[in-house]
């Protein structure tokens, strides 16, 4: 198995170079076909994401690829040589690993590459690009993938605020389901909280908002229902969560009005995110009971100390891959050395006794013993010539090298598969 | 062969204990999967302990301190086991493992071979007292434990610096929950508790004899009805109730490990 690899990402190509090489759905079956039409070239993978776009390919040439990647584009290759990395065998399957394992990522641990990845894999299958080596090789990488997910920590903590915000809903009212949300004011963030949490379970949906129109609109899109603005604090005790970001320059829930409402709701807990600058809501509110006040830095520091966490785990995943890739390469260098220790022995073999059965004629006159000697003479002739070579290559069934070299003694001996 | 038994128990409890110690360390959990084997395992030799014991005996075998403690720690696994298949939190093990260990420990000190029953023990209310109090004692830990919990995802959810802990712990509502029903199934038995236990008073004595322990349980029993009146009537929820179900658990454990020590009835 020769393998290859080559890419740009997020990490050696601006944007700009990035979309220049992207495939979309149709150019992309076509190149997977003009990729596999290839003599060199029997199997191939294309990924194409916004962050990268690599080819990964049985084969011995990496640098066919960079110049179809260029040909395919019409793009000049010296253009975007620079920004293009290249990988051949063992350093193919670890940047698989990584990549599918969101190692490579810009935000690790995200999870949308591992699905990425699986598209690609199945694209490429239906077009009839990949055999044996690229499947091995890809079903690994998911569960290398799944073992990184599940043996880490590097998905497993909120790294946006909304997400944030999210989590820390879950730890105060643990099941979201049942739970009503109010947002105050339309921005996007505030938008996109509102969102994650609908998704997590939030089952109502109250907007607010200084235009009613915008608080109208806003609320069809979560199915919810909209309030003036002017009393939306007599609505907000049905609100388990609320999200403030007005423009207001002053804080729109005072500790009483908090105080208030807690009292209303029979202290069970709320929980308020300030997502507005200036801010919202007083500070003051976070000293109540039962009430959790996180503006816009609390939530960041949150993702901070999540970030740090996740750095940690993502250290944990590279000894991970790094024994995956290790098992892999060895299984897969074995599967090809193996067999060719057995085959050359046997090719050899062959033309002993086909040279003794040649000569058959001239050894009939010998004694039985004679005979037998001959035999002897020839088997441990063959033996001894053998020796070093096999010798060599067992050791090789670890090493990098090992099918470079096997490939070579197949060459050398014409010995070929029986 | 019940002595046995017990130090096979309490030798799996250790695992649990250490579980503890280590997860506390680390703020992290550690090992959970086989402490929690352990203290299954441990508990089903401890009950087969008990059960020797019994028919050891002839008789309820709550007579010994030995018995008491064994009775004890064995029913507070039961009320572990039972919380954590209902609600699967983990770290409800870093509290309730140690006591569980601790007072199988206790219960090895005072083992006493040649056990003799005094007389004033010998009545069927044993049957009813004594495990209606220590069923009660186990679900109130159950909500001490939860307040406690509570307690520290409170303080880290304020303080918005959030450990590693949080992210193990169980959220506010869970654990409010969780005191909450372990506090609606503690207080009617050790309430019921108390009441056979005047009962059985005035069948042995005539009157309502009152000891140090008798005063104790009352005032813990008092605590628990403030705590269940607040929460039904003033809506407590949350900080305040977590921190009077830990009032009312220190009472707990004075009754139970103190009273002895003031002298009254209940000094056998």
């Amino acid at each position: 198995m020769q393998l290859a690899l080559v890419g740009l990402s997020h990490k050696t190509a601006p944007v700009e170079i990035r979309e220049r090489l992207a495939f979309n759905g149709d150019a992309l079956r076509g190149a997977l076909t003009s990729l596999v039409g290839r003599e060199e070239i029997s199997e191939a993978i294309i990924l194409s994401t916004c962050n990268r776009v690599e080819v990964v390919a049985e084969s011995q040439d990496d640098r066919l690829i960079r110049e179809f990647l260029c040909e395919f584009h019409r793009i000049p290759q010296d253009s975007v040589s620079k920004h293009l990395y290249s990988f051949r065998n063992a350093e193919v399957v670890r940047h698989v690993f990584r990549v599918a394992a969101s190692l490579d990522s810009m935000m690790i641990g995200e999870p949308q590459i591992l699905g990425q990845v699986k598209d690609a894999y199945r694209i490429a299958t239906d077009a009839g690009a990949v055999g044996m080596h690229l499947s091995a090789l890809m079903n690994r990488a998911f569960a290398v993938a799944k073992k990184v997910r599940s043996e880490t920590g590097i998905s497993q903590s909120a790294v946006s605020v909304s997400y944030a915000a999210v989590e820390l809903a879950r730890k105060i009212f643990g099941d979201l389901s049942g739970k009503g949300v109010m947002i105050i004011g339309a921005s996007k963030m505030g938008e996109l909280a509102a969102k994650h949490l609908k998704r997590a379970g939030v089952s109502s949906v109250l907007v607010t908002n200084r235009t009613f129109e915008r608080a109208v609109e806003l609320a069809q899109v979560f199915e919810g229902a909209a309030v003036p603005f002017e009393h939306f604090t007599d609505h907000m005790d049905r609100a388990d969560i609320v999200i403030s970001s007005t423009g207001a320059p002053h804080f729109i829930i005072t500790k009483t009005l908090a105080e208030q409402i807690i009292h209303r709701r029979k202290n069970n807990p709320m929980f308020f995110i300030d997502i507005a600058v200036p801010r919202d809501i007083d500070p003051m509110v976070n000293e109540i009971d039962n009430a959790f006040l996180y503006d816009i830095d609390d939530l960041q520091q949150v993702i901070d100390a999540n970030l740090k966490e996740r750095m940690k785990e993502a250290l944990r995943a590279e000894e991970i891959v790094d024994k995956e890739v290790e098992a892999f390469c060895s299984k897969m260098q074995s599967r090809e050395v193996v067999p060719t220790i057995v085959q050359l022995r046997d090719t050899i073999e062959k033309l002993r006794r086909d040279e003794i059965e040649r000569n058959r004629r001239h050894l009939k006159d010998l004694s039985p013993e004679q005979q037998a000697a001959v035999d002897q003479i020839t088997k441990s002739l063959v033996n001894k010539i053998l020796h070093t070579p096999i010798e060599q290559l067992k050791h090789l069934t670890h090493d990098p090298q090992g099918p470079d070299i096997a490939g070579l003694i197949r060459k050398l001996f014409n010995v070929k598969p029986q | 062969m019940h002595v046995v038994l017990l130090r096979l128990a309490l030798g799996l409890y250790f695992i649990g204990f250490m579980h503890s110690v280590l997860t506390t360390l680390n703020k992290k959990q550690t090992f959970f999967r086989p402490a929690l084997a352990a203290m299954f395992a441990g508990f089903v030799f401890h009950v087969a302990s008990i059960v020797l014991r019994a028919m050891d005996v002839r008789y309820l075998p709550l007579t010994q301190q030995y018995e008491a403690f064994s009775f004890f720690g064995a029913l507070t696994t039961l009320g572990f086991l039972i919380a954590y298949a209902k609600y699967r939190i983990a770290p409800l093990s870093v509290f309730a493992f140690p006591l569980i260990f601790i007072m199988t420990f206790v219960a090895n000190l005072f083992y006493d071979p040649n056990p003799s029953i005094p007389p004033v023990l010998r009545s069927n209310w044993i049957y009813i007292h004594t495990p209606l109090v220590f069923l009660g004692y186990a679900a109130l830990f159950i909500a001490f434990a939860a307040a406690i919990m509570y307690l520290i995802q409170d303080r880290e959810l304020k303080s918005k610096h959030l450990t590693r802990f949080h992210h193990r712990l169980p959220s506010l509502e869970v654990c409010d929950d969780l005191a909450y029903k372990s506090l609606a199934i503690g207080f009617p038995l050790i309430t019921l508790g108390i009441i056979s236990g005047a009962l059985w008073a005035q069948s042995v004595w005539g009157v309502w004899a009152g000891d140090a322990k008798v005063l104790f349980s009352f005032l813990t029993w008092f605590v628990y009805l403030l705590l269940i009146h607040y929460r039904l009537i003033a809506g407590w929820r949350g900080k305040k109730a977590a921190y009077l179900s830990i009032v009312g658990f220190i009472g707990v454990l004075v009754t139970f490990l103190g009273a002895n020590y003031f002298g009254g009835l209940h000094t056998f």
